[in-house]
């Protein structure tokens, strides 16, 4: 079993696959925290002071960084064995997966169906089309993205994600990958206790990871996920029914969903709209007015804007535009989100960023403090795995 | 081997990522080096692991039979042990890459230089 894969869905590794996953773990630890220190230092070692003696001024943002150190073999090691390891996660879960597929298919359905421990639905369209900024790309070096089936009731995409997060986060995300949700929503239950939400949306839910906390908060309410990813909603339903956690999973577009006009109080993303071009992230906000109830509230969780670090935080934060196959990554880390909630239609000044303090690292006691303390803050660390774990979310209400 | 294709299965899992693909080095060939040699270090750490499983075994029962090892589960003291010895492993196979920095680092700024070159 993979770590932190430990429901009905788990698949069997070999002892060999189990090494190479290790390894994998390890690589990353290296790649992230040995190899960035390293580059880090050559950089404001050599190639930034000798940028400054050329031009008489420090860089003035990430691309001008990254053009700067691109030549550099720090850069180009880094960067290779960056993808490289990307690529070994996946491949090291693929082929535990790949033996098992037809048979996780069978026990999805079974727990699907299953009524003992939760009484949750699926749905997914076999006339959906997938948009294509999703049909087209491995998002995150992925073989098969969220969303390729290959026969009937498939949930292989799904199981790949999941187990592959689990080798790729190494249990900084939580035992269930829960941690930045249940960060995100405990934060917000604590500084809006107006809000008592009867029915929450989690959009581009995947493996419904970010769904379930909610669940967690506000055990009355109804907590639905959607996704474009057939495999991806049939794997989450199955996932949180293994659970015993009762919740509703749909393969929908955020941009056009069926859901009727003030249906929900409170639409979430967790790592969402970065994946998303900005073109379809103003539908995605233009789509959430709609289904949000008056007052209700749209809260995504995110990577930082560039215009809250330093030029080579965000020269660091945006390598995965460039080289991890997001594309929109970049783009929407530049654009300014709080002027697109309010063409949305958003309550003028109802804008809202935090700052959650990672609840799996620091425990509910420091997450509750920071809600009685300052607002988003320029940190490093946000929304990165490292010495300290920040998630950065934003908002506003209808 | 006959051909059934009534037993024949979905189709192959695709393990290679689709589109084009990252390049990093001027010269040819040397992503795909990188990508072998990262290859090759994976494959040594699956041997350092079944091999630190069978010394385990060994030691507590002085028999090793093949299942034994398939199915050897480490302590979580011996995993914590091979944790710290695996980021040893990765730091010594790719030593090279933290030289630069640990050389400027020292700052060396009064290195008597080498002959000029014949």
């Amino acid at each position: 079993m993979t770590d932190y894969v430990d429901h009905d869905m788990k698949v069997s590794h070999t002892k060999d696959e189990s090494s190479r996953q290790h390894f994998v773990q390890g690589m990353r630890g290296y790649v992230l925290n040995d190899l960035a220190g390293h580059m880090k230092t050559v950089w404001e070692r050599k190639v930034e002071p000798s940028f400054e003696k050329v031009n008489g001024r420090a860089p003035a943002d990430g691309p001008e960084v990254h053009k700067t150190f691109k030549p550099e073999t720090i850069f180009k090691f880094y960067s290779s064995m960056r993808c490289n390891t990307q690529e070994m996660v996946w491949r090291s879960v693929m082929p535990a997966v790949e033996r098992e597929g037809e048979d996780l298919s069978r026990r999805a359905q079974v727990l699907s169906q299953a009524g003992d421990k939760a009484s949750g639905t699926v749905a997914t369209d076999p006339n959906f089309s997938v948009p294509r900024y999703v049909s087209e790309l491995d998002v995150h070096l992925m073989p098969g993205n969220y969303h390729e089936e290959r026969f009937d009731h498939d949930v292989t995409q799904g199981a790949v994600f999941d187990n592959g997060l689990g080798v790729f986060s190494f249990g900084l995300l939580g035992n269930r990958m829960q941690d930045i949700t249940d960060s995100v929503s405990t934060y917000f239950q604590a500084r809006y206790p107006d809000v008592k939400p009867e029915k929450v949306l989690d959009l581009g839910c995947s493996l419904g990871h970010s769904t379930l906390p909610w669940k967690d908060r506000y055990p009355d309410a109804e907590i639905h996920g959607i996704d474009v990813g057939g495999p991806c909603v049939r794997y989450a339903h199955a996932r949180a029914q293994s659970y015993g956690i009762t919740s509703h999973f749909h393969q929908m577009d955020a941009e056009h969903t069926d859901f009727e006009d003030d249906t929900f109080d409170v639409v979430y993303s967790c790592m969402f709209l970065h994946e998303v071009p900005n073109k379809n992230i103003k539908g995605v906000f233009k789509e959430a007015h709609r289904i949000l109830k008056p007052g209700g509230v749209m809260i995504h969780y995110e990577l930082p804007p560039n215009s809250m670090m330093s030029a080579y935080d965000g020269f660091y934060l945006d390598w995965d535009a460039y080289y991890n196959k997001e594309p929109f990554y970049k783009a929407f880390r530049d654009a300014d989100a709080k002027a697109e909630i309010a063409e949305a239609g958003f309550k003028k000044d109802s804008f809202f960023e935090h700052v959650a303090p990672s609840k799996n690292l620091y425990g509910e006691d420091a997450l509750l403090e920071a809600v009685n303390n300052k607002d988003a803050t320029n940190n490093s660390n946000v929304g990165r795995f490292g010495d300290g774990v920040m998630w950065y979310f934003f908002g506003a209400r209808k | 081997m006959p051909d059934d294709s009534s037993n024949v299965g979905p189709t192959p899992l695709r393990y290679s990522v689709k589109g084009k693909r990252m390049r990093f080095f001027d010269s040819q060939g040397v992503d795909e080096l990188v990508s072998i040699c990262m290859g090759l270090a994976q494959e040594m750490w699956v041997i350092k692991e079944r091999q630190a499983a069978l010394e385990s075994i060994a030691a507590k029962k002085g028999v090793v039979l093949p299942d034994d090892v398939e199915g050897y589960v480490f302590s979580d003291d011996e995993r914590t042990t091979l944790d710290t010895e695996r980021q040893g492993f990765i730091d010594r196979v790719f030593f090279t890459l933290r030289e630069e920095a640990e050389s400027l680092a020292a700052e060396p700024e009064d290195e008597p230089p080498a002959p000029s070159m014949p």
